[in-house]
């Protein structure tokens, strides 16, 4: 009885959330690799089975799927330097005791709170038409710039718009993180003679180790997956030039309606991001010190 | 153990009443028509017709579903297919759509409007000699221009050739007038629109298309296509700054507040040029592809969707029913004309109240001076490839060549 019991309980406890798993993530993610070994446009009630014909495609044909591919690393890279070294700036200044600093910590969390979409273009419009008017009043040339117009600039633009928005949240866990460190320790390092550099250097930085792996997790697998905000700032143009591989999966199975080389695209993908990922937190979680 | 035995139960219980309601539901006389559109504009119009349609069949009860603007409709269309539940009737924008839902196409052929569709905008949709869409009305497009800024400019007479167009676009840029608001970054205003017009004028766009698939001919060698640059070339260097970086609202700013000439765009923003300004003196010009004033003195005239049966629906008869309601009734009659002002295809429809741009269109048409929509038989992608290579072409990245040669490797793969 106490077993029928203790299983009964169980199922009670895990069974609901175990169903919505297995209806909303194994299952789609398993029909999704059954349908990267065929051929199906979306529609029909047959996809038709073809073995390992779309991977090789993909990897015979499809230059763009690398070109948006290498575009997800450089942004990537990118995005992942500019966000945690501006966040931990701001952490290490918002600990401070300056007056003013339970409103900035609100107002550079702020833009978290906005919607991926809804950001992207709002943003448009101050790259496309803000600057524009600013560039035509100042004469400033970073202004006048064809901003979104051109790789160069549609990079830099989402990178921007990236970087502002994550800003604010990984500044959170870094204030949180540092406000943990003991101050005996900076205290007595002081005592020491040691300068503030050394201070940062040879103790904080190492002590935020396990802070910095889970903000580079954070960032890594937000960018890899980029997709609202791309999509609704330059939509991949001009020339898709700009196209991540989240949008260029999605051109792939919604406008070309070809769902499988689209599955097989996200399963690559999937393993891909997966692998680069776990060597990360691997490589970072070395790095961890304890005191 | 009692309590889980209850909770089980209970949980059982409701799910059979759910069950039992929904049974009951299914039994009632009235019926769900579902139907699928993308024209966001027109939600409220939809919701009078829903009202008024009960008076007339009070059996049917319409549930009106609209995903559109700038979002994928066809994205979502798809998805409810993939997910079993499809529309009873909803829009596909061309043959190419129509192909992609063919199994669940319903045959259209002998419903009593169709010998009143205008035979250029049947066309598309027979297949195997079965009408399967059904449409509403027709579109045009071309350079929409501004004619008090033409008259000023000394333009009197509309340029019909590719030189005629460029000495009125010099004359407007020596009277301060910037001649093309080019909307480049639009992938359909560059990729579909602008690159649908070398192929319509081709002598037969559909024998073109068909040797373009098994190879005998390539868009390279074509001499249309060649003599399309120096048009291309044209709306470049008389262009807005950033064409890359201007969008068709941006477009349509600059045309309202008369930065610009022309537009190319088409009558599905006639109501937001009057809106914008009532007393607006606005036409259209075809846009030209060479010098010879016959080849070139065309507008691009076609449906922009069709209305299509879902065959696994089980209330066919009822969906057949609504749409001859549409085009038959005087009530649905004045939902086409005066509601969303269309031009009618139907050759028993009268249009009433329509701007300079649709006006000019119908002209267009009366005299036979048309070209067809050459990019609804397009493969699936095509529009976004060739935005993608006329792009760079814009951006200077790439010659005219190599962009033929690019639209030509895009054409090889994607006929595939």
């Amino acid at each position: 009885m106490t077993l029928v019991k203790k299983t009964g309980l169980t199922l009670l406890f895990i069974g609901p959330a175990s169903i919505f798993f297995i209806l909303i993530i194994a299952y789609p993610f398993f029909s999704g690799i059954y349908y990267s070994f065929t051929e199906w446009n979306g529609v029909n009630a047959k996809p038709i089975w073809v073995g390992m014909r779309n991977f090789i495609e993909i990897f015979k044909e499809d230059s763009q799927f690398f070109a948006s591919f290498w575009f997800t690393v450089r942004f990537t890279v990118t995005t992942l330097i500019l966000t945690n070294v501006l966040a931990f700036a701001f952490a290490l200044i918002l600990i401070q005791p300056i007056k003013s600093r339970g409103p900035l910590r609100t107002v550079f969390f702020l833009p978290n709170v906005i919607g991926g979409v809804l950001l992207g273009f709002i943003w448009r419009f101050i790259l496309v038409n803000g600057f524009g008017t600013i560039g035509e009043l100042t004469n400033l040339q970073v202004f006048m710039l064809p901003w979104l117009g051109s790789p160069e600039t549609g990079f830099w633009g989402i990178v921007i718009v990236y970087t502002w928005r994550s800003v604010g949240y990984l500044m959170i866990i870094y204030i949180a993180h540092l406000l943990n460190i003991d101050t005996h320790l900076l205290e007595a390092a002081k005592i020491d003679g040691a300068s503030s550099f050394g201070m940062f250097s040879k103790i904080i930085l190492p002590l935020s180790m396990s802070a910095i792996t889970v903000c580079l997790f954070l960032v890594l697998s937000w960018t890899f997956k980029s997709f609202d905000i791309v999509l609704s700032l330059t939509a991949g143009g001009p020339f898709r030039s700009t196209e991540t591989v989240a949008l260029n999966i999605y051109y792939e199975a919604f406008s070309y309606s070809n769902f499988g080389i689209g599955s097989a695209k996200s399963l690559i993908y999937f393993i891909l991001v997966g692998g680069v990922t776990m060597l990360q937190v691997r490589f970072t979680k070395s790095r961890e010190v304890e005191v | 153990m009692k309590k889980v035995l209850l909770f089980v139960i209970i949980l059982g219980a409701v799910a059979s009443m759910c069950y039992a309601s929904g049974q009951a539901e299914k039994g009632s006389e009235v019926k769900e028509l579902n139907l699928f559109h993308f024209k966001v504009s027109q939600v409220e119009q939809w919701e009078e017709i829903t009202e008024v349609y009960k008076n007339v069949v009070p059996t049917v009860n319409l549930n009106i579903e609209t995903v559109g603007g700038a979002a994928d409709w066809s994205t979502a269309l798809k998805t409810k297919f993939a997910a079993g539940a499809g529309p009873d009737i909803f829009i596909v924008d061309g043959p190419a759509l129509a192909k992609t839902f063919s199994e669940y196409l319903t045959d259209l052929s002998d419903e009593p409007w169709v010998e009143h569709v205008l035979e250029s905008a049947k066309r598309p949709m027979v297949f195997d000699g079965k009408l399967m869409g059904m449409p509403f009305n027709i579109e045009g497009y071309g350079f929409i221009y501004n004619k008090a800024i033409f008259r000023e400019a000394g333009v009197l007479k509309t340029p019909k050739t590719i030189d005629e167009l460029r000495q009125a676009a010099e004359k407007i840029q020596n009277y301060g007038v910037t001649p093309f608001g080019n909307g480049y970054s639009e992938w359909w205003v560059i990729g579909m629109h602008l690159m649908n017009i070398p192929f319509a004028s081709q002598p037969d766009p559909e024998e073109f298309s068909n040797a373009l698939d098994s190879g005998k001919t390539t868009i390279v060698e074509n001499e249309i296509f060649q003599s399309f640059k120096d048009l291309f070339d044209l709306t470049i260097q008389y262009g807005n700054k950033n064409p890359l970086t201007t969008d068709h609202n941006a477009q349509m700013s600059l045309f309202n507040t008369g930065q610009v000439a022309m537009v190319q765009q088409g009558n599905w923003k006639e109501v937001g040029i009057y809106e914008a300004n009532p007393n607006a003196e606005v036409g259209i010009i075809p846009i030209p592809v060479n010098n010879d004033p016959d080849v070139s003195n065309r507008v691009p005239v076609g449906v922009p969707f069709y209305w299509v049966i879902n065959n696994q629906s089980i209330v066919q008869d009822e969906a057949k029913q609504f749409l001859n309601w549409m085009v038959s009734s005087e009530t649905g009659n004045r939902y086409l004309t005066d509601e969303f002002s269309y031009i009618p295809a139907f050759d028993n429809i009268k249009s009433n109240l329509l701007g300079g741009i649709s006006n000019d269109l119908l002209t267009y048409a009366g005299e036979g001076k048309t070209i067809p929509w050459s990019f609804t038989t397009w493969h699936d992608g095509m529009y976004n490839e060739f935005a993608e290579h006329t792009q760079k072409y814009v951006a200077g990245k790439i010659t005219y060549d190599e962009m033929l040669q690019d639209m030509q490797d895009s054409w090889v793969k994607l006929a595939k």
